[in-house]
């Protein structure tokens, strides 16, 4: 009788086998209907990101890839479009006084969070100044607001010290989104947030870190953006893992900030929507020549400019995908980008080791760059290579990648290659971050006049005196060599063909509720 | 028995308090002022970073970091996570049962291939035999991520048997649980059979060659009873030993193979831990991982003892 129970078990193993073909796509992923929302959306939107957020407290918000698990749960004050475009959120009016300093926001009334804790402006203000003294990483959005109160239940009065030009489009964003104050102090704020958002977290079905599950708010505001039943987030920490979701049918969207990654995805017949918003390229923050004194002279920080070869940079370490640029100001900021200064210097090493032979470096000079394990070897190769034909001799140090952040800030290295910094929305947001002595990405803390007076006509002067004080900045620092990009790497974002996502410009990941089901 | 058993347990726990405090000092003392910088991210000014530097506690001496730290893992308390502010016991224990199935049946797997290929090798010989050893030296020189891939293109996603990525509670769908842990498993699985088959063969040639083998074989026993009966239990010492390590080795592999197939396990959220930063998390993994080493070795111990009782007087 053993053939017959050999014959018995071989068939339970080849019938387990087939009773699991079948089951490895996603049996819950489903389409939507594009004319169903609200209480009639169906469907699982799978959403693939590829960071893990940090806290999901709304006073430690992060925002670029951190904010579709933000969106879901919160609304922000106020919304931008697509196109930058300010439009009413949890606020449905808004206005300044004369000089800029107090902005006054009509909130929406009979809107309540998904724990029946009624939104209004005193919780409006307490939100506003918890995200200033909070931890998030964006926390100096605010630093200008002194006070936020309640002047009635529905009118919200923000005094700031100082103008800020982009308060409006930081309330639509990280520092704007609203939480309910039960979960202020609370000892699971981090992990179980509670807004008044179009979905509500689903904790028993969460793995914080790794699949983030939401299901439909019943009780939303504004049903026509909730377009599914619910949506599920999930962490891919691989390009290999996000190449085997798209290929396996598993996520109708996902972020494909690498360039290999994108020709796969695309391969398996996502629609990819790329867009520019970092920049590439040698950092010279040693602009005063503390620690390399050479790069002092301007002449010196231009010969470095013209010794880069960009189109083979663009080629050999974006895989071509990427424009290249002498400018850190962000292609879509129209009024400080100007695209002739993609060009401005163009490769030329004989004029490199001209204008360092004018700067007295005929002989050329050392720099030590730092170098960190993920770091591109082809990058790294390529600066020294190109440096080195002009006779600037790189020496490279490892740096830990945990270190290298902190390292740079503190101003430990006169140039770093291959940071990749954003290209910030706003030249004020340009000054702010990387231009005035008190810049993060001004570690040296270079103060120049020129820099000084455009930044305050930025901060005070009329629309019109701004958006020209912003192409006069970007030109000077691009002809002042404050900085040597390479390229705008572009940053991807694929759907399905069951899946439209219309890409916000100024961040990393589509808006949760511009990505909705194909028709 | 129970002496042995204490002995053991006491040992562990004093390996697993050095390990600790070693491991505490060296992540806090490298850590300076850069945690918050990592934490936070390319976008934060300074006013940030020290108000981060604050909340996680960083501003305080040392020797009071690890008080407090000590105080709270004695009585179960890992602290919560800088990035994320997940309690840390939670984050493990949500995780824990994730990378424990994939050993298990790693393990389980591997016992049953490695026993039955070890010993039809070394019984038959020939070109079964040179099959046998060619294929263990093949599975143990190919890379975890490669296998992963080749199983992940061939099974998933060619054939769509099963799940590509992401994992699936048993108790949501014992189905799909199958479908996503079958393709993990046998990445690890491939690998762990090739160490242990290798093993196993070696120890059966050598029982054997011995007499009482010969005596047995002299009185009529079968010879599935002699192979099966005698000499596979006393074979089984040497390569039960090496298991144990294996064992261990899996929860090394399990970094990988949670990595390429998007699993929510503990080497996936030890990678992401460790390059975070995430000091509190990577101290209560670390403690995890001790306890599950000692663990496994104090098992492997019983199970050799039960075998062979001689062990159990050393």
């Amino acid at each position: 009788m053993l053939w017959v129970r050999r014959i018995t078990a071989g068939g339970l193993v080849v019938g387990a086998v087939l009773g699991l073909a079948g089951c490895g796509g996603d049996a819950g992923t489903a389409a939507g209907d594009k004319n169903a929302t609200g209480a009639r959306a169906t469907g699982t939107l799978r959403l693939g990101s590829v960071v893990v957020p940090a806290s999901l407290a709304a006073s430690k918000a992060a925002w670029a890839n951190d904010a579709p698990f933000h969106q879901a749960v919160y609304d922000t004050l106020l919304r931008q479009d697509p196109d930058l475009k300010i439009e009413p959120g949890l606020a449905t009016e808004w206005s300044y006084n004369a000089d800029k300093t107090v902005l006054t926001l009509k909130l929406r009334t009979g809107v309540k969070f998904s724990d029946g804790t009624p939104f209004d402006a005193k919780v409006a203000a307490e939100n506003i100044t918890r995200f200033r003294d909070g931890t998030s990483n964006l926390r100096s959005y605010l630093q200008e607001v002194r006070t936020a109160e309640a002047v009635d239940a529905s009118t919200l009065r923000l005094t700031l010290s100082a103008p800020n030009p982009a308060l409006l489009s930081y309330l639509a964003g990280a520092a704007g989104l609203q939480a309910s104050p039960k979960t202020f102090g609370a000892a699971n704020a981090d992990t179980r947030p509670v807004g008044t958002g179009p979905y509500v977290l689903d904790a028993a079905k969460t793995v914080i870190g790794s699949t983030y599950v939401y299901k439909r708010n019943p009780n939303y505001w504004k049903p026509a953006d909730q377009h599914y039943a619910s949506i599920v987030l999930t962490v891919y920490q691989t390009p290999t893992a996000t190449v085997n979701a798209v290929r396996g049918g598993q996520v109708n969207g996902v972020a494909v900030p690498d360039a290999s990654v994108q020709q796969q995805v695309a391969a398996a017949g996502f629609d990819v929507k790329t867009s520019e918003l970092n920049f590439l390229g040698l950092l010279l923050f040693d602009r005063d020549g503390k620690i390399t004194p050479a790069l002092k002279d301007v002449r010196v920080r231009q010969a470095i400019n013209y010794a880069v070869d960009r189109p083979t940079l663009v080629k050999a370490v974006g895989k071509g995908l990427g424009t290249p640029t002498t400018q850190i100001f962000k292609a879509t900021d129209k009024e400080s980008f100007d695209p002739a200064l993609d060009g401005r210097y163009p490769y030329d090493p004989a004029k490199a080791k001209q204008l360092l032979k004018d700067a007295g470096y005929a002989g050329g000079f050392a720099v030590t760059i730092p170098q960190v394990p993920s770091g591109s070897t082809v990058l790294y190769d390529l600066v020294k290579q190109e440096l080195g034909a002009v006779g600037i001799t790189v020496k490279y140090v490892n740096e830990p990648q945990n270190s290298l952040l902190a390292d740079v800030a503190k101003g430990k290295f006169s140039v770093v290659a291959g940071l990749p910094l954003q290209t910030d929305p706003t030249a004020w947001h340009v000054a702010n971050f990387k231009l005035l002595p008190h810049a993060t990405w001004n570690p040296f803390h270079t103060a120049d006049p020129t820099v000084a007076a455009l930044a305050g006509k930025l901060q005070t002067g009329s629309a019109a005196e701004a958006a020209k004080a912003g192409k006069d900045l970007n030109r000077y620092i691009v002809e002042q060599a404050w900085f040597a990009p390479w390229y705008r790497p572009r940053l991807g974002f694929a759907v399905d063909r069951n899946t439209t996502a219309v890409p916000q410009q100024n961040n990393a990941y589509p808006y949760l509720w511009n990505i909705t089901p194909r028709g | 028995m129970y002496r042995f058993i204490a002995r053991r347990l006491g040992s562990g726990v004093v390996l697993i308090a050095a390990l600790a405090t070693l491991t505490f000092f060296l992540l806090y003392l490298g850590a300076g002022d850069r945690i918050a910088r990592q934490l936070l991210g390319e976008d934060a000014d300074d006013a940030a970073v020290r108000a981060k530097e604050h909340e996680l506690g960083l501003d305080r001496p040392i020797w009071t970091q690890f008080g407090h730290w000590a105080s709270g893992a004695v009585h179960g308390d890992l602290g919560t996570s800088w990035f994320n502010g997940q309690d840390v016991r939670t984050a493990i224990l949500s995780r824990l049962s994730v990378t424990v199935t994939l050993v298990i049946g790693s393990t389980l797997l591997t016992v049953v291939l490695a026993t039955v290929l070890g010993v039809v090798a070394a019984t038959r010989g020939g070109w079964v035999d040179r099959v046998v050893q060619f294929l263990g030296v093949l599975g143990h020189a190919v890379p975890n991520f490669l296998i992963s891939l080749g199983l992940v293109t061939l099974f998933a996603i060619s054939l769509h048997w099963f799940r590509p990525t992401g994992y699936v509670r048993f108790a949501d769908s014992p189905q799909l649980w199958l479908s996503s842990i079958t393709l993990p498993v046998l990445a690890l699985t491939i690998n762990g059979v090739s160490g242990v088959v290798q093993q196993v063969r070696g120890s059966v040639l050598d029982e054997l060659g011995r007499d009482y083998v010969r005596t047995l074989r002299s009185r009529g026993l079968p010879e599935s009873r002699v192979v099966y009966r005698h000499v596979l239990r006393n074979a089984a010492g040497p390569a039960l030993s090496f298991l144990g390590v294996q064992v261990v080795g899996l929860l090394g592999g399990a970094v990988i193979i949670e990595q390429v197939f998007a699993i929510p396990g503990l080497g996936q959220v030890a990678v992401t831990a460790t390059g975070q930063g995430d000091i509190p998390l990577v101290m209560g993994l670390v403690v995890v991982s001790a306890v599950l080493v000692v663990l496994v070795n104090l098992l492997v111990d019983l199970v050799q003892g039960w075998l062979n009782p001689k062990v159990r007087l050393g």
